[in-house]
């Protein structure tokens, strides 16, 4: 079992062959197409396409097609900073003068709405094994985009205000939600990240209500719901329970294990919580694997999913995901490879190519396993492709780790990431796979040289 | 302390803006001095919110409202508080780094090294090396203070890192302090960064730490 049906397993609390995994892929995905996180949160071809690309390569059990907390925002009246490498970000809040409660609903037909919605149904439609997740930016943090910091000295000032608020940005998000449903979503995540800057007392006195409410709308809906959070929210993980999710996700400032006894208490999945930066950002790609087993190894396979805290940094290199998606769907093999990594002094000497001397030019596929590993597989195939016209001329190899001489292979020419592909001898595609035409000029380069 | 000076104090930490403004009037006419009323009433008030706010024990409204309570009763000390009697704990440059507009948490940095005594100068948001920079040699700053709340700008830290040392007028005099939710100490030792702390109440007690003994 595996997907959406594996998903949906574990959120009515079956025990399950494996965890699911769910890598909440935001503006990163933009790379698998060479494409700035701009151009794809604005264009829905570019977005589908990268959809479809971390699909094939990071192997999920379920997608969040588009992961920006700012769309309801930007409908709303605040004005939006956009960046090449990071989600836009809030920068003007309509209601930082006065807090007055907005009258404008949100439809399908605002800002980005049209766009999402379009992509999502091409995504269900093209992976329907896959749980869709719908993302909705939770009301707390909206109404914070609307009044600004503000809003933190309004819960003392004017607590009317606020709860008034809170709910208005409820039935905004609610109507949101309803869109994503209609366009396939399987599960609908409210994303508040502000959660975690307030006390339980907070959080019961303008939270609890709206919140339980959200979840009761969709769960008559029979559509399965998340609570999100970031940062240290462990004292809220009670107070979000009792406003009865089917999911609690939390990122690395949680103890996940804690936190577990909490959620399992109440009968409520917990997903999370691989490091965001420390790992899937700056770590290797073994560095995600182990954290990924690791975190498998403590949690089991019932009411757990697998995912990293929050959306992925658009600099965390794809074969971190990739390697933790390989990990999750074939823990056995990635286990013995990283005993082979860790044992990377007693590595076999090898004797290199004379690149200089060949008869031929040389494409090496360096894999975890193309057998096993889809991005590898891609890698190869890819190389292969290119290749096809050439005859002779071009020769294809694979060096799976799963081979010793294969690391040593790695560690000669620097390689910590794959799969990754050389040519010629030289470092030329880590982690995405190449356009064949890429390819191909890369290999006319090298004849042209001879 | 007196039991005028332990009001304002608890005052302050519930967040009593204008019962903080009013006991300050009253400790003054009793005759307290201005800075025995900061030093014993007012900021062991705002130690304590920084001690919860370290522990997890109260979170940023709380923290908001009892600095604007603290921020009442300094508004009634200033005018009596000339030059001489502020005893000068160092100054510090803040801001977020270029392209980051989140400053909840730097706001809060602010709050905490201003109620420690420290003199800050907050540059606001999205701030660029340059101007750190500039602003640390104009205020003959302690300490640049960096915040960031996105892994994709906290990269830039390391430009100001890199304009401090390349600079015969701050380096080796200015020390970096670096800080947000996605920075740790393994990000300020790969960017050379002088100091890393983990929360808002933590870099105040820091702050003031290396400001003592850089004029030690």
């Amino acid at each position: 079992m595996q997907g959406k049906a594996l998903i949906m397993e574990v959120l009515k609390g079956k025990t399950v062959e494996r965890c699911p995994w769910v890598p909440y892929t935001g503006s990163q995905i933009a790379n698998l197409k060479g494409y700035t996180a701009q151009e794809m949160f604005k264009d829905a071809d570019k977005l589908y396409a990268c959809c479809l690309e971390a699909e094939a390569q990071y192997l999920p059990d379920g997608m969040t097609p588009m992961f920006d907390l700012q769309v309801e925002a930007e409908i709303l009246g605040c004005d939006l900073t956009w960046y090449d490498n990071t989600p836009p970000t809030v920068c003007t809040h309509p209601l930082e003068g006065e807090l007055v409660i907005p009258e404008k609903r949100i439809s399908r037909e605002d800002g980005r709405i049209p766009l999402i919605l379009d992509v999502m149904r091409r995504f269900k439609k093209a992976r329907p094994e896959i749980a869709m997740y719908g993302l909705v930016c939770g009301p707390f943090t909206l109404a914070s985009h609307l009044r600004g910091t503000n809003i933190f000295m309004d819960m003392y000032d004017n607590e009317d205000g606020v709860k008034a608020l809170v709910n208005y940005c409820d039935e905004r998000v609610r109507e949101v939600a309803a869109y994503y449903i209609e366009a396939g979503c399987d599960i609908i995540a409210a994303v508040d990240p502000l959660v975690s800057q307030i006390s339980p007392d907070m959080f019961e006195t303008f939270l609890s209500e709206p919140y339980t409410r959200f979840f009761a709308a969709l769960r008559e809906q029979n559509v399965p719901s998340s609570f999100f959070v970031c940062g240290d929210a462990t004292k809220n993980i009670e107070p979000m329970c009792k406003t009865k999710p089917d999911c609690i996700a939390i990122d690395e400032n949680v103890d996940i294990v804690a936190a577990k006894q909490i959620t399992d208490a109440h009968d409520i999945t917990i997903s999370g919580n691989l490091q965001l930066t420390v790992t899937m950002l700056l770590g290797t790609q073994q560095d995600n694997q182990k954290e990924a087993l690791a975190l498998m190894d403590k949690m089991g396979t019932q009411r757990f999913i697998l995912a990293p805290g929050c959306d992925v940094p658009f600099d965390a290199p794809a074969a971190n995901l990739v390697g933790v998606g390989e990990a999750v769907r074939n823990p056995q093999t990635v286990r013995k490879a990283l005993e082979s990594y860790v044992a990377v002094e007693n590595l076999p000497e090898i004797e290199m190519p004379d690149y200089a001397n060949l008869d031929h030019v040389l494409l090496e596929a360096v894999t975890i396993d193309s057998k096993t590993c889809a991005a590898c597989g891609y890698m190869v195939a890819a190389a292969e492709a290119a290749a096809k016209a050439y005859g002779d001329k071009v020769k294809v190899v694979e060096r799976s780790i799963m081979h010793p001489e294969s690391l040593s292979f790695m560690k000669k020419v620097g390689l910590t990431n794959l799969p990754s592909l050389l040519v010629q001898g030289e470092i030329k595609h880590v982690s995405l796979i190449p356009p064949v035409e890429k390819l191909r000029e890369e290999i006319e380069e090298v004849l042209a040289r001879r | 302390m007196s039991a005028i000076l332990q009001e304002i104090s608890e005052k302050l930490q519930k967040g009593k803006m204008k019962e903080v403004a009013d006991l300050t009037k009253k400790a003054l006419d009793e005759g307290i001095a201005p800075l025995t009323i900061l030093n014993e009433g007012l900021m062991p008030g705002m130690d304590v919110i920084g001690e919860r706010f370290k522990n997890n024990d109260i979170f940023i409204p709380e923290v908001l409202i009892a600095a604007r309570a603290m921020a009442a009763g300094t508004d009634v000390l200033r005018p009596l508080l000339v030059g001489e009697q502020m005893e000068q704990k160092g100054t510090v440059v803040i801001g977020t780094i270029k392209d980051d507009l989140h400053d909840i948490g730097k706001n809060l940095v602010r709050m905490m090294m201003e109620s420690k005594g420290l003199n800050v100068i907050d540059l606001g948001n999205s701030v660029a090396p340059a101007k750190y920079i500039e602003a640390a040699k104009k205020h003959k700053a302690d300490i640049i203070a960096c915040s960031a709340l996105l892994t994709t700008t906290m990269v830039h830290i390391k430009d100001v890192v890199a304009a401090v040392a390349a600079d015969p007028e701050l380096a080796g005099k200015v020390k970096v302090m670096i800080g947000g939710a996605p920075v740790n100490d393994a990000f300020r030792e790969s960017i050379g960064a002088d100091i890393y702390t983990p929360d808002a109440s933590t870099a105040a007690e820091k702050a003031v730490e290396v400001c003592a003994a850089m004029h030690a």
